[in-house]
């Protein structure tokens, strides 16, 4: 399809689902975190409470009730994060394969910026829910170690190198390259 | 294609496009390199004890260091969130001059009121920047007058101009 270069064009349908998908995730995230706050909270506590050890739990209620209670307070800005970054992701996710769809002209960079963009920016977010659910099992910390090194790393690499793949292209196009 | 919806100047989707991979970028470091992060800045700070006030005691420095340190985070973290939101905005609201405002000279002053608007999260890495070289308060202040203030109201004024042109209702077909 021959395009004016000055109109705008559409990334593949399957990644303006990807990006709309993301954002209702993030939506129903926020949504879920307001309606079952209580239960999701009992539901980290009973988890913690069936595997003292991997939480360093000692039985004096003083110090477990403290631990306990930070790491409610992570799972719970872990799904926060969750719903502000994939709403944040989505519309990105949109706005850059848009871009590179009708900027760069290589249809091979244009499929590695594209899905770079698409696979990191949906991937990122969530490695978010990922240590969420590892924290009542393994802890904050070896949760964070995991989804970090899983998907926050791998993933959100992937969205950075893509954007700044896309930047170099547009200026490249702005000095008429 | 997307129909026929005109696309602003490259210099517009340049913009955008950086700014949202400063944005990312930043989130990165915030988190990835956050004990390096921390160790520059105190080290910035301890090279302008003068501007920070620090008096060369440990208790009251440290006081003024973990605050400062925590201003200058707070700058990347807002660079961070402005960048990721700003970003798309500038791109959509281009989108929307290029596609109803009529007159070339209208939409040159849009699209120059957005261009500055752009840079407004690039605000917040001066802002932790100075904070670190010329003290807290004075870093702020400064960054808020002479950075944050102009480059915000540019986003504001261009967002209210194209308001007022699309209030106008007038929609002529799109331009190249």
């Amino acid at each position: 399809m021959t395009a004016r270069p000055e109109t705008w064009r559409l990334p593949a349908m399957w990644v303006l689902l990807v990006g709309v998908l993301l954002i209702a995730s993030a939506e129903v995230g926020g949504a879920a975190m307001a309606r079952f706050k209580l239960e999701l909270a009992r539901g980290v506590r009973a988890a913690m409470l069936a595997r003292p050890d991997a939480h360093g739990l000692v039985g004096v209620r003083d110090v477990d009730e403290q631990i306990i209670d930070e790491a409610i307070v992570k799972f719970d800005a872990g799904l926060r994060l969750f719903h502000l970054h994939g709403e944040g992701m989505g519309v990105v996710i949109l706005v850059a394969t848009m871009v590179a769809a009708t900027l760069v002209h290589s249809a091979a960079l244009r499929r590695v910026i594209i899905g770079f963009v698409t696979v990191g920016g949906a991937g990122y977010p969530a490695g978010y829910l990922v240590w969420s659910a590892l924290i009542p099992y393994y802890g904050i910390e070896r949760g964070k170690t995991v989804a970090e090194w899983l998907i926050w790393i791998p993933f959100g690499g992937a969205a950075i190198i893509a954007m700044w793949l896309l930047t170099a292209v547009v200026a490249a196009r702005m000095v008429g390259r | 294609m997307l129909g026929s919806v005109t696309r602003p100047p490259l210099i517009i989707v340049f913009l955008a496009v950086v700014i949202i991979a400063l944005g990312m970028t930043a989130g990165a470091v915030m988190s990835q390199l956050r004990p390096e992060t921390e160790r520059y800045a105190q080290a910035r700070i301890r090279a302008n004890a003068a501007a920070h006030g620090l008096v060369g005691s440990s208790e009251y420095d440290d006081e003024v260091i973990a605050r400062t340190v925590f201003a200058a985070e707070a700058g990347l973290s807002f660079l961070h969130t402005h960048a990721m939101g700003l970003g798309p905005i500038v791109l959509l609201t281009a989108t929307i001059a290029a596609n109803t405002v009529p007159g070339r000279r209208r939409r040159r002053l849009l699209y120059g009121l957005l261009a500055v608007g752009a840079l407004f999260p690039c605000g917040y890495l001066v802002y932790a920047l100075a904070v670190l070289e010329a003290g807290r308060d004075a870093g702020v202040s400064l960054t808020e007058s002479r950075v944050l203030t102009p480059l915000g109201s540019a986003m504001i004024l261009g967002l209210l101009v194209l308001a007022v042109l699309l209030a106008g209702g007038r929609r002529p077909p799109p331009t190249p």
